[in-house]
């Protein structure tokens, strides 16, 4: 066949697929909600990674985690093989999927994959800021803590209030002779033991109702007491029956203008 | 309508496809078969193995046309088609192509951009380029097939592979200086 034949050959037969019907143009909408689907999936991504970096932020304030460092070199070891890596884990292979999806617009693939991976996590990062600001998860928690989360209960349950030997977090119920007992998230009551060992800062000074991080072995329901620090995060962690809240001054004035 | 048709852009011609004249699909074939053909042939030498790959090319684009938006240019919308295709064929031979991941894609690079000098070279280039062609990686050859023979700029060449502009600048460069070094080589140059 030469070359002018085999060309004819080509057009023709595409032509007559055409003309058979045999193939056919796709039509402009299904171009539109494959863009609009990939947006919505993108963004839907974006939102559960927000989710899940702010909740890891949650998780480990929530079971004290996040305070072990300042206990040292043994904390910050204890820190990394405790840290919640399935969601770390998760969270990454997520930002790749992000990352991949995105990549089909001109505007992200002209520029080198550091620069999208970068603002990706750039806004992940401020977004899960904001909302650690608020009690979103907080929420969340207490409502999956009553049973009434039914979706994402299990999540808050095991990975929201986990249990660690070494490092436990909760609010002090009562002070006894050797040191204190503390509630945890769980509802769980534990004897703190401060003695000779324990490390404390010079002015601390513990009462009632103050939510601190205790860092010691559990044995039974006892514990050791090695460090124990206050925790001031505004993380609402126990339902407000237990952690009566002031008023704010401009309702406690009102209320004393009423009883006047 | 017919008469008018070899006058009009490939952009003016894919509108008429798309309003419903698919007869004028036929102009595309004929303005873009032998570019394709010389463009596959760069990476397969089975001449069956080019016009299967060539038929494909010509099918999804046809199949896709709706997709195209008639206010860009229609050849690197066309050569992504063919890419994609080419991948896919070279995927099944199991070809080395391009690796699932690269740090110049992934880092900043210095953007060398077109200039008169590298316009002024090109002839002599492309003659050097075809007698080294085969000796070099798959990701330093697309681009430099795509800048030298079927003249698309950094910006369209980039839209085609879906690579960051600097990077088809860095690999032009790179894929000019391994050609370079294999002429040198072979006392093979033309000034």
């Amino acid at each position: 066949m030469n070359n002018q034949e085999e060309k004819n050959s080509i057009k023709d037969k595409i032509l007559n697929k055409i003309k058979s019907g045999e193939i056919k143009t796709k039509p402009k909408l299904y171009f539109i909600l494959k863009t609009v689907l990939v947006v919505l999936g993108s963004l839907v991504v974006g939102i559960f990674i927000l989710f899940l970096i702010s909740f890891i932020s949650f998780a480990l304030r929530a079971s004290g985690l996040w305070f072990l460092p300042n206990f040292g070199f043994h904390g910050f070891g204890i820190f990394l093989g405790s840290l919640p890596w399935v969601l770390i884990i998760t969270a990454i292979l997520l930002i790749i999927v992000l990352e991949i999806a995105v990549k089909r617009f001109a505007f992200i693939y002209r520029k080198p994959v550091l620069y999208s991976l970068l603002a990706i996590v750039l806004i992940v990062f401020f977004g899960s800021l904001i909302i650690d600001q608020t009690p979103f998860h907080s929420k969340l928690f207490l409502k999956a803590r009553e049973g009434k989360l039914p979706l994402a209960g299990p999540m808050y349950r095991d990975f929201g209030m986990p249990e660690f030997r070494n490092v436990h977090r909760g609010v002090v119920l009562e002070i006894t002779e050797n040191g204190f007992i503390m509630e945890t998230p769980r509802s769980q009551k534990l004897t703190i033991i401060i003695d000779s060992n324990t490390k404390l800062a010079p002015d601390f000074e513990i009462k009632e109702d103050d939510e601190i991080v205790v860092f010691g072995e559990r044995v039974n329901d006892a514990i050791n007491a090695l460090n124990v620090r206050k925790v001031n995060d505004n993380l609402e962690l126990f339902p407000s029956s237990r952690r009566p809240k002031p008023l704010p001054p401009h309702i406690l004035n009102q209320s004393k203008e009423n009883l006047k | 309508m017919e008469e008018d048709i070899p006058q009009k852009k490939d952009e003016e011609i894919v509108k008429l496809v798309q309003s419903g004249e698919t007869e004028a699909f036929g102009n595309l074939i004929n303005r873009y078969e032998d570019k394709i053909k010389r463009y596959a042939r760069k990476f397969l030498s089975d001449s069956e193995d080019i016009n299967d790959v060539l038929q494909d090319i010509f099918i999804k684009a046809y199949k896709n046309i709706q997709s195209f938006d008639i206010k860009r240019r229609f050849s690197p919308w066309f050569y992504r088609i063919a890419h994609n295709e080419l991948i896919n064929n070279l995927k099944k031979k199991n070809a080395k192509t391009l690796p699932l991941f690269d740090l110049d894609v992934f880092l900043p690079q210095y953007s060398h951009k077109d200039n008169l000098e590298q316009q002024i070279d090109q002839k002599g280039t492309q003659k050097n380029i075809n007698n080294c062609l085969d000796k070099l990686e798959f990701k330093y050859r697309e681009p430099i097939i795509l800048y030298y023979f079927e003249n698309l700029n950094y910006k369209e060449i980039a839209d085609v592979i879906q690579i960051p502009v600097s990077t088809v600048g860095v690999r032009i460069k790179r894929a000019k200086n391994i050609m370079k070094s294999i002429l040198n080589k072979t006392g093979y140059i033309h000034e």
